[in-house]
């Protein structure tokens, strides 16, 4: 007979997601589960529509990350209309994306991980927020927080054509080119964005890795899981978000598996387990063993931490210097010339992070300065006799990679669709990180407020983003934990409001 | 940093039946009160700092919003500031609450509206994809307007 500990974001608005904890006969705990439901019925709503609306209709499945599926649409529509795209649509889009990834990695640092370290993670909720971050750094952060996204959904909103939801993505291409007037402000977007990078890097080191008691959380081994790592490549083996191949390593740094996106059908399964609606993705020939890590577990994790791991160095000099920095830290040997032995600490995915944002910072000046960015060849027309009916496209979302699979009748009228989203091929790790989580602190009575922290800590470093898979609202959630015995009393109820 | 005029922010998603409605209603607010009143529409998908940038510059704001409460679907209801987390849409699950979010645009230095309200429409069906509103909330579409469209232009009289 087991225990369970319902941890239930009882949200005003919506109760749904919740996290369950089964404790065993000696009050440890046995496992750990998120429950969420999904939103319902996207498929019927995309079959029997023209192909090319899935850009503009997928970049609003998610609030937080309409410009990753705007281009794994487009991407997936150049498979379907068998449409190569120009060389500049190519790096249009990149350019786009690093803008994104700039915006989306500085908010995750700022408002969702970073409180955790910079303020605290034992902090009241009340101050472990981005406030918290302003009072503790310096009140001019908050400004450099605000400018940064600025200057950035500036350039998103004229390369993608709208200011929230691209739309400039077609098969074959991008939809407009580029002025030497935008060029010049994306080169001094990227030159900005370089210098906030190392900044916030800076603020890592030294708030965090020189704080003996951070630094210890940090490499400790409280949210340690030996999984595979899973990331894109470009043709040298180092980290891309727009465009490669997708790297699997195993836990000792071995490559298992390096595929096209478009094979993902033939490395990727999903597990379904009757109590949730998540599909569980796992590696399909080393098989699913549950929630556990190891070599013999199909369980993988694609993170920034992840796509480091798979990665043979960062493609840029400042990002490949940190990456470098970070896995000496932490002692790691190297493997191959470039390449280090994985980490498993998954708080260091936040290190990750900011790596992945100086990373940004500099592609997106590289390509600022590759004369070709303002040419106005920015498309090729397909073809009707290259038409293929079927088109996988996949990109790097900040939270893991992100895969739209398209099949359309010789009409292109969608007939199937199908994907993959960067939170989803997280899930089993999240579920262990808060199993252990739970595990550290429910077998020493540890008191509610730690608790609770800590299980969201365990989820944060994930960067999860439910919004397109479902209504569960971590980050700044009311919780509630219900402590139950075998028979289901309730023993002890914790609660805390968002 | 001054800022004029009033915006107007309908949130939710348009792709998922009646978590739209609070763009549906914007729009009918914008047009109801463009020949009256400096007025921008804008939509919003997501809340928290997005909804706080999406204010930056004007002095009074207006957010339209799905609610899931558990009163009857189609049921209007108006919160005071202090309320703001209430509505479906204005947390991010990416950053923060819709509070901590102003008071970040304070500390950075953003002029941001001091008038505002908020509304919020109860919703029927929020998680299925779908493009039309749910019967109960299409039919309660155009009292929200009403209401909305009397405190707005009650607000322009005082100022």
């Amino acid at each position: 007979m087991t225990t369970r500990l319902t941890i239930d974001p009882v949200t005003r608005l919506e109760g749904h997601g919740r996290i369950d904890i089964f404790l065993n006969d000696q009050g440890r705990v046995e496992n750990a589960y998120f429950q969420i439901p999904e939103l319902r019925g996207f498929e019927q709503f995309c079959v029997g529509r023209m192909a090319e609306e899935m850009p503009v209709i997928t970049n609003r499945i998610c609030g937080v990350c309409p410009e990753a599926h705007h281009l794994a649409a487009t991407k997936a529509l150049d498979g379907v209309f068998g449409a190569e795209p120009t060389s500049v649509a190519k790096k249009l889009r990149e350019t786009l994306y690093m803008a994104f990834f700039v915006t989306d990695h500085t908010t995750h640092f700022y408002a969702l991980g970073g409180p955790d370290f910079i303020v605290g993670p034992d902090a009241p909720p009340s101050e472990r927020n981005i406030l918290g971050v302003a009072r503790k750094v310096g009140l001019e952060v908050a400004g450099e927080v605000i400018a940064c996204r600025k200057r950035n959904h500036e350039i998103i909103s004229f390369l993608g054509g709208k200011s929230i939801h691209p739309v400039a993505g077609v098969p074959g291409g991008w939809s407009r080119a580029i002025t030497p007037e935008e060029r010049a402000q994306i080169e001094d977007t990227a030159r900005k964005n370089i210098e906030f990078a190392r900044f916030s890097l800076d603020i890592f080191e030294k708030i965090v890795l020189k704080n003996p008691v951070y630094r210890e959380m940090v490499t400790s081994d409280t949210y340690l899981h030996r999984t595979y790592s899973m990331g894109t490549v470009d043709a040298d083996n180092r980290t891309n978000f727009y465009d490669g191949m997708i790297r699997v390593v195993d836990p000792e740094g071995n490559e298992f598996v390096k595929y096209n996106p478009s094979a993902y059908g033939e490395h990727i399964a999903e597990r379904v387990e009757a109590w949730t609606y998540l599909k569980y993705p796992y590696l399909k020939k080393v098989g699913w063993k549950g929630l556990t890590d190891g070599m013999e577990s199909g369980v993988y994790t694609a993170t920034p931490l992840s796509r480091l791991n798979v990665s043979e160095g960062m493609a840029t000099p400042l990002a490949n210097a940190e990456y470098q920095r970070m896995y000496e830290t932490f002692g790691c040997k190297k493997v191959t010339a470039d390449r280090y032995q994985p980490i498993h600490h998954r708080l260091a995915t936040h290190w990750a992070r900011l790596i992945e944002l100086l990373y940004a910072s500099e592609r997106m000046l590289e390509l600022a300065l590759d004369p070709e960015l303002t040419s106005p060849e920015t498309r090729n027309i397909p073809d009707p006799a290259r038409f293929t009916g079927e088109g996988v496209g996949s990109v790097e979302a900040p939270r893991g990679t992100l895969t739209h699979h398209y099949v359309t009748n010789e009409r292109g009228v969608l007939t199937k669709v199908n994907m993959i989203v960067g939170t989803t091929n997280n899930y089993a790790p999240i579920s262990m990180s808060i199993k252990r989580a739970a595990e550290k602190l429910i077998t020493t009575a540890a008191p509610e407020e730690a608790i609770l922290n800590r299980i969201e800590m365990a989820f944060r470093l994930y960067d999860p983003c439910f919004s397109c898979a479902t209504h569960f609202l971590p980050g700044k959630m009311p919780l509630t934990v219900s402590l139950r015995d075998s028979r289901g009393e309730l023993l002890r109820e914790m609660r805390r409001k968002g | 940093m001054r800022g004029e005029g009033t915006v107007i922010i309908g949130m939710g998603n348009p792709q998922l039946s009646d978590d739209g409605v609070g763009i549906v209603v914007a729009r009918a607010v914008g047009e109801r009160l463009k020949q009256r009143m400096h007025l921008t529409v804008t939509e919003l998908h997501t809340g928290g700092i997005r909804l706080m940038e999406a204010m930056a510059g004007f002095n009074r704001a207006v957010v339209v919003d799905a609610m899931v409460s558990g009163a009857a679907p189609g049921t209007l209801h108006r919160f005071d500031p202090e309320d703001f987390i209430t509505t479906k849409n204005t947390f991010s699950s990416h950053d923060t609450d819709f509070a901590t979010a102003y008071e970040l645009g304070r500390m950075a230095g953003v002029h941001l509206p001091e008038q505002f309200s908020f509304w919020g429409i109860e919703a029927r069906e929020f998680d299925l994809f779908g493009e039309k509103l749910t019967d109960e909330v299409a039919a309660a579409v155009s009292g929200a307007v009403d209401h909305i469209v009397a405190q707005m232009v009650e607000w322009e009289g005082t100022a």
